[in-house]
């Protein structure tokens, strides 16, 4: 049973001086599914909206419309103002960089003090112990300040820091990126080892392609606000089928495919992606529609679908015509 | 490709760097040895602290105390680097040896224009007018793909990529002999990157310069180097050709930073990443992760070796390497 799921989720930024009414879509009509005890990765170049997505389902921003159901109840409605104590040990958070996310004044055990007594649960000291040493690090490290760790020892600290209030959701946004490659791996055997112990549901967001195919069990590809294709991980990485999904494996250094490398059907796929309305592939139905969903297979129990027109079934095409005539895709694209 | 008849253009012997603190001191770079042929790319790989980035400082000269070079030299062309004053350094400098930064894209600054901060090196190095630095700047711009109108822009009004290939022109507009590039892509996404990628060879083609390439990422270094060195512990345990090095690497170290990164190919295998432990003058802080009978490495990194020819691994002889 799903229990997170994001429903045509839409978030606008202003841009601009506070009295202009010019909005960037950064997020655009998202459909998601978090399953318990599965990693969901999100995957896409920076300025695709992925950390968007999960602000939004931290409830750090509140989406401009759409829909977030926690075990079917649209959060989004019953709690309007603010994220309520149950969603928020529910669905936990860990940034980006974890130099920046913990307080420097504060020791180790702070941390982990603070998110158990705020959600109501004894802190005591065997509990923090129990909570570090699952995230492998040792108990005596909870006296220690921020700035006696190693940047993976502090991710690992985060991580503690949101599993200590029992949430069943993790949100991870990129959480390797800003780590050395010495302790990369070690961090994602991590994730992977909560994923199994604890059944955690987790959205795992990245640009490092080869990290999510290790993680996750599925993939989502996000393009300028939408998802463009998603299903199994090694399904979506093997045999890629939108033309953004292709761009992206295609720039990924990758020496064992040196000689496969076609620099013509690059620059193809590059032009498809930047500029949806001369996209080579395209027959004239792409430039005037907004492309839908289309299964082009099924892997260990998924579908694997895309939203490209090429994909598209001859007779049973079905276009939504676009309906606004500045799309803000636009702008995300050139920046 | 073969360096051996002709003089190289940066010949690095023995370096040593050591940075001192009250009492102690921590070693940056140890006996680090290596050539660059002309216009030939060589890579550095490794993890965070391993010494790279000290590599490069030390060749440009732009080590300051508490580090300081204590062993080896430096030799550029026929020209001992480590022996210049501070004028010739100045005129060396760029000149030379450019230098593209582990941060470029935040190393412009951000009052001044694009072609103001370009004309700044011109007419500064080369002594060139007002008028003649400005079209220079655009041919320069040009060369990296930017049009030129965007020489009356700001840093903050180019993206990420595009402020990377303002820094590599202004590197390349002295044409120096040696390009120095210390993780230039590490703050860009992968399509970027690789389209910085192709650019810096299509660049390195034209010009002809040699480059010294650093990074963590070894595909990214496989695919763009004609030879590499692996460095560990402020020591290179290996150097080689880049292809053959991935395709068969000698010492355990290289092995394991290949093996850091998940694959994008293949069937998903369970990775053990890096040791986690800091270097102590016991331990190399590796050789509980070394696969094979290493115990001379525990004390210290034992010296490169040639092993076939233009193959140079850290390797002990009784280490049990079947060549």
């Amino acid at each position: 049973m799903t229990l997170l799921q994001i429903r045509n989720l839409t978030k606008d930024f202003p841009v601009g001086s506070v009295f202009s009414r010019r909005r960037v879509r950064a997020v655009n009509g998202v459909d998601l599914d978090l399953d318990p005890g599965r990693v969901t990765a999100l995957v896409g170049e920076s300025g695709s909206g992925k950390s968007t997505i999960a602000r939004c389902l931290a409830r750090l921003e509140r989406p401009t419309s759409g829909q977030i159901l926690l075990d079917g109840e649209d959060v989004l409605r019953t709690e309007r103002r603010r994220a309520s104590r149950t969603y928020r040990s529910t669905v936990q958070m860990v940034f980006q960089d974890p130099f920046g996310s913990l307080n420097p004044v504060h020791r180790i055990d702070h941390f982990l003090t603070r998110a158990l007594v705020l959600h109501g649960h004894p802190a005591d000291r065997d509990r923090l112990a129990a909570l570090t040493e699952e995230v492998g690090l040792t108990a005596d490290m909870l006296d220690a300040y921020p700035h006696e760790l190693s940047g993976g020892q502090r991710q690992r600290v985060a991580v503690a820091r949101a599993l200590a209030v029992g949430p069943s959701v993790l949100l991870a946004d990129e959480p390797t990126s800003m780590l050395d490659v010495s302790v990369r791996v070690g961090v994602l055997n991590l994730l992977r080892r909560l994923r199994d112990e604890r059944g955690l549901s987790m959205l795992y967001i990245t640009h490092d392609l080869g990290s999510a195919r290790y993680l996750a069990d599925t993939t989502a590809v996000m393009f300028a606000g939408e998802l463009v294709e998603g299903g199994d991980s090694l399904a979506v990485m093997d045999a890629p089928a939108h033309p953004y999904t292709r761009l992206l494996l295609s720039a990924v250094p990758d020496p064992t495919r040196r000689t496969g490398y076609d620099k013509a059907e690059r620059a193809r796929l590059r032009a498809a992606v930047l500029a949806p309305d001369s996209c080579p592939y395209d027959d004239g139905t792409c430039s005037s529609t907004i492309p839908v969903r289309h299964t082009v297979g099924e892997d260990a129990g998924q579908p694997h679908w895309v939203r490209c027109h090429l994909y598209a079934p001859a007779h049973d095409i079905a276009h939504r015509v676009l309906q606004s005539a500045d799309s803000p895709e636009a702008e995300t694209t050139a920046a | 490709m073969s360096t051996g008849s002709t003089r190289p253009v940066l010949d690095v012997r023995g370096l040593r760097v050591e940075y001192r603190g009250d009492g102690r001191s921590v070693v940056g770079a140890d006996d680090v040895s290596f050539t660059i042929g002309a216009g030939e790319i060589f890579g550095l790989a490794g993890e965070s602290g391993c010494g790279k980035s000290t590599v490069a400082n030390a060749v440009m000269r732009l080590l300051k105390p508490p580090a300081e070079i204590t062993a080896g030299s430096v030799t550029f062309g026929d020209r001992d680097v480590l022996a210049m004053d501070a004028r010739e350094l100045r005129a060396f400098r760029w000149r030379e040896i450019a230098m593209v930064f582990q941060s470029a894209m935040n190393s412009l600054n951000p009052v001044l224009t694009i072609g103001e901060q370009i004309g700044d090196v011109l007419t500064t190095h080369d002594k060139l007018g007002k008028r003649a630095a400005r079209e220079r700047a655009a041919e320069l711009l040009a060369l990296v793909g930017i049009a030129p109108d965007r020489l009356k822009a700001y840093p903050h009004q180019l993206s990420g990529g595009m402020r990377q290939r303002v820094v590599i022109a202004m590197a390349v507009a002295l044409k120096p002999t040696l390009l120095i590039m210390d993780e230039p892509t590490t703050a860009l996404d992968v399509v970027v990157q690789q389209e910085i990628m192709a650019q810096i060879r299509e660049l390195q083609r034209a010009l002809g310069f040699s480059v010294l390439f650093i990074t963590h990422d070894m595909s990214l270094m496989v695919e763009l180097s004609d030879r590499m060195g692996v460095m560990y512990g402020g020591r290179l345990v290996e150097v080689a050709g880049a292809e053959e090095l991935f395709a068969r690497p000698l010492h355990p170290y290289t092995e394991a930073l290949m093996n850091a990164f998940p694959p994008l190919t293949g069937p998903r295998r369970e990775l053990t990443g890096l040791f986690d432990a800091p270097r102590t003058p016991d331990s190399c802080g590796f050789h509980a992760h070394c696969p094979d009978d290493r115990r001379d490495c525990s004390t210290r990194i034992p010296d490169l070796r040639e092993i076939t020819p233009g193959r140079w691994a850290a390797l002990t002889p009784a280490g049990g390497t079947t060549p």
